[in-house]
């Protein structure tokens, strides 16, 4: 089961050049993944572009940059997404101020509605 | 007048929030039945698991729970995503290659009604082009597999459009007895519901506004209803007296009965997020629609 936000509770850590967080989609069905046009991440005011991010989900990994061309992956709606953002230095531990921005493409709403961007700031933990 | 043809179903949409997130598909779906409810739809990119292409033993046991719950496979919520890609409309092959997919995987799992949601390419929703040419391609699968593809009227397009008379010439021109209209209900809705909950989202800009549509009476169904093989019962909110502020049902059921309609009225319910409140808001709904079925 995943939690209730978008952004994720569980997830939040220090990897090897960087730091991971969770999404899950916020939307009423799982994509093709080509229809992503990316997600920016800010932590404690400092930004992350979209083509920065690595997503991960199931056993695939891939950039924005990667969604240009035609691919079958798919982003399933009760899986999470796995970001992957590059940081020279680790997060400290304790709370940090997260915000998620993830934009995607609705082909059926007129295209100068378009994209649908979710936006979610929260609280969250980094514990080592 | 016999008495009402109708059947009852819930489509999964309405436990959207929920799923995946308090609720197993298990759970929607044996709430489904538990409400008393006999047809179940789905969206195929939502419920199916690692769609497109599900485990054998998960069709197995899609099988078994309908059969333990005593339920039948209504109608299969598909996309035609015509901005698949960046910078490109998707081409006819790829609308094609969409649609087979989706009519085989719907026949696979019992379906008989596939609604395609069309990508659009104007402010008041005209359908992506690909939308008829693509489908003329597919009738001959579509007769094969005795699945009949419906097209939503669906808020804010209204009954009387240009995209109707299209679907409608369309089934003329081609005399297919697999394509017809599914009708959402939220196309009569009184006024606008401002849905509560959930992540917060902004299109495009944020400088977009809502559409203005007119009222569309009831009697404009009488136009259509015998190319209506599906009905998605959409609602918003159902209050504590069983009153339901935003759709006619009353003055819905009746043009239905008097024209002896057959199929499945469809909950989707589309109102406020909260943990519950869809399954006991879908109560709500067929509690009222049983209710003014009696009366009739």
């Amino acid at each position: 089961m995943l939690d209730e936000p978008m952004i994720q509770t569980g997830g939040f850590r220090n990897t090897d050049g960087g730091f991971e967080l969770r999404l899950r989609l916020p939307y009423y069905r799982g994509l093709w993944a080509n229809l992503l046009e990316g997600a920016t991440v800010e932590v404690d005011g400092e930004g992350f572009p979209a083509d920065a991010v690595r997503w991960t989900i199931g056993d695939r990994s891939f950039t924005i940059a990667d969604l240009r061309e035609p691919s079958d992956l798919r982003w399933p709606v009760d899986r999470p997404a796995v970001l992957s953002v590059p940081r020279d230095e680790p997060l400290a531990v304790g709370e940090h101020d997260v915000t998620v921005e993830l934009g995607i493409r609705m082909s059926y709403i007129p295209e100068e509605l378009q994209p649908s961007i979710w936006i979610e700031q929260r609280k969250l933990v980094i514990t080592r | 007048m016999s008495a009402p043809a109708w059947e009852y179903g819930v489509s999964l949409y309405s436990y959207t929030g929920e799923f995946g997130v308090t609720k197993t598909l298990d759970d929607v779906i044996e709430d489904v039945a538990d409400l008393g409810a006999t047809g179940l739809e789905i969206l195929g990119e939502a419920h199916v698991e690692d769609y497109p292409n599900p485990p054998a033993a998960w069709v197995d046991a899609w099988f078994a729970r309908n059969e333990r719950l005593g339920l039948t496979p209504t109608c299969y919520g598909s996309w035609i995503d015509t901005r698949r890609f960046p910078g490109r409309d998707i081409t006819e092959d790829e609308a094609v290659e969409q649609l087979e997919l989706d009519l085989r995987l719907a026949a696979t799992l019992g379906f008989r009604y596939l609604r395609p949601k069309l990508g659009v390419v104007t402010a008041d929703l005209e359908p992506h082009p690909v939308w008829e040419t693509a489908t003329e391609r597919v009738l001959e699968l579509a007769a094969e597999k005795d699945v009949v593809i419906c097209p939503e009227i669906h808020w804010p397009s209204v009954i009387r459009s240009k995209v109707v008379d299209d679907y409608l010439a369309f089934i003329d021109r081609t005399g297919t007895e697999h394509f017809g209209l599914l009708m959402d209900t939220g196309v009569f809705q009184k006024s606008m519901h401002g849905r509560r909950g959930g992540t917060p989202m902004r299109m495009g800009n944020g400088g977009g506004r809502p559409p203005i549509t007119p009222v569309v009476p009831v009697s404009d169904l009488e136009d259509v209803l015998d190319k209506v093989v599906h009905v998605q019962a959409k609602f918003y909110c159902v209050d504590d007296d069983l009153q339901d502020h935003y759709i006619p049902w009353a003055e819905f059921l009746e043009v239905l009965h008097r024209r002896e309609w057959r199929g499945y009225l469809s909950s989707e319910y589309e109102g406020d997020y909260a943990t519950g409140r869809a399954a006991d808001q879908l109560r709500r709904q067929h509690a009222l629609l049983r209710s003014l079925s009696a009366t009739l």
